[in-house]
């Protein structure tokens, strides 16, 4: 079957929807639950190995495990909503799927206007005070010539 | 997409699969028992027992044969979502096996385990209408202290069937299921052939 929404705009804002704090979400709380809906995989908190490569392109390693929640909805019309984000947050994940389902609907442009591009920005701002605040405590090193040969 | 065809599970996850593992247990260590299980969630299809059971047992490492009459879309779709099991064509690689009573007269090709691992066999969920109405049979062995009359509505053959593939410590546990109901019937049980 014909997927109507893209894979990288649904990816973005799934991410977007995962990296979003509890309370930003909650301030969207009454609109995402104004609908009629089931849960076809209630909140649930699991366990994920996360793996690595030493380097971006070493052999991979397992770095460890993390905790993981996931959820999936199906509101009244059929659509179905899916989250998966790190920690053990049950109610963000309710409403980071339904979130998602909302956003394959009609009114998609409503809500990438109200939910992800205000959340994706306060993201974009955290992440670029956290890069400075890191900036400034770089360290350069370097040696002076000892002068062996 | 499969999406609209999922449905949910069980209300309590954990505890629900906890319960159907546990019948499960109790189903094999008393042959020819029934067990039931309560509040358990059903499937255009599939059995409340036969799903139940599913839910518990089969995970990614374990994988499915269908049998064609369970091969729908939708028990599909379902069973890959919630139990992430492998679905496969073939019997020889499959772990667990769901049958209807059709199928019994031909169990070929199900892994019977092998002498050092007889653990590895393939396990036969098998969904009939209901656990009574054919020929009473007296069911003997272990975890059975005299003797249990058991009237499965199976094809006479069947039994046949089993006991040739039944090389102890190698074989077959199966599990029959009807509604709510179960009834186990490991590879050490012995079934008298004669008319009780």
């Amino acid at each position: 079957m014909h997927n109507p929404v893209p894979h990288a705009e649904r990816q973005h804002w799934i991410g977007v929807l995962a990296r979003a704090r509890r309370s930003e979400l909650q301030a969207h709380e009454a609109a995402l639950r104004d609908v009629e809906y089931q849960l076809i995989r209630a909140p649930e908190i699991g366990m994920t190995l996360v793996r690595g490569r030493m380097g971006g392109n070493g052999a991979p390693f397992n770095v460890g495990e993390m905790s993981v929640t996931r959820c999936v909805v199906r509101l009244a019309d059929g659509r179905t909503g899916y989250s998966y984000l790190a920690g053990r947050d049950k109610v963000h994940a309710e409403l980071a799927a339904l979130a998602d389902a909302h956003l394959q609907g009609p009114r998609q442009r409503h809500w990438l206007e109200q939910v992800i591009t205000p959340l994706a920005s306060a993201q974009a701002d955290r992440r670029a005070l956290k890069e400075a605040d890191t900036a400034a405590t770089k360290v350069e090193f370097f040696t002076l010539v000892r002068g062996e040969n | 997409m499969s999406a609209q065809l999922l449905q949910p599970a069980f209300a309590d996850p954990v505890l629900d699969s906890q319960r159907g593992f546990r019948a499960a247990m109790k189903a094999l260590a008393g042959p020819g028992l029934v067990q039931t299980l309560q509040a358990t969630p059903s499937l255009e299809g599939l059995a409340p027992a036969t799903y139940a059971l599913c839910l518990a047992l089969l995970d990614v490492d374990t994988p499915l044969w269908l049998a064609p009459s369970f091969d729908t879309p939708l028990i599909r779709a379902n069973l890959a979502f919630h139990c992430g099991c492998p679905l496969t064509a073939d019997r020889e690689t499959a772990r667990f096996a769901l049958l209807g009573a059709d199928e019994l007269l031909d169990l070929s090709g199900f892994d019977h385990g092998n002498d050092r691992y007889p653990d590895q066999s393939c396990t036969l969920l098998v969904q009939l209408p209901n656990l009574n109405g054919g020929k009473r049979l007296s069911w003997r062995g272990p975890g059975i202290e005299t003797g249990h009359q058991v009237a499965l509505p199976v094809a006479d053959g069947f039994w046949g069937e089993r006991e040739r593939r039944n090389e102890f410590p190698r074989g077959l546990d199966l599990f029959f299921t009807a509604g709510h109901d179960l009834i186990g019937l490991p590879r050490s049980s012995r079934i008298a052939q004669e008319r009780v």
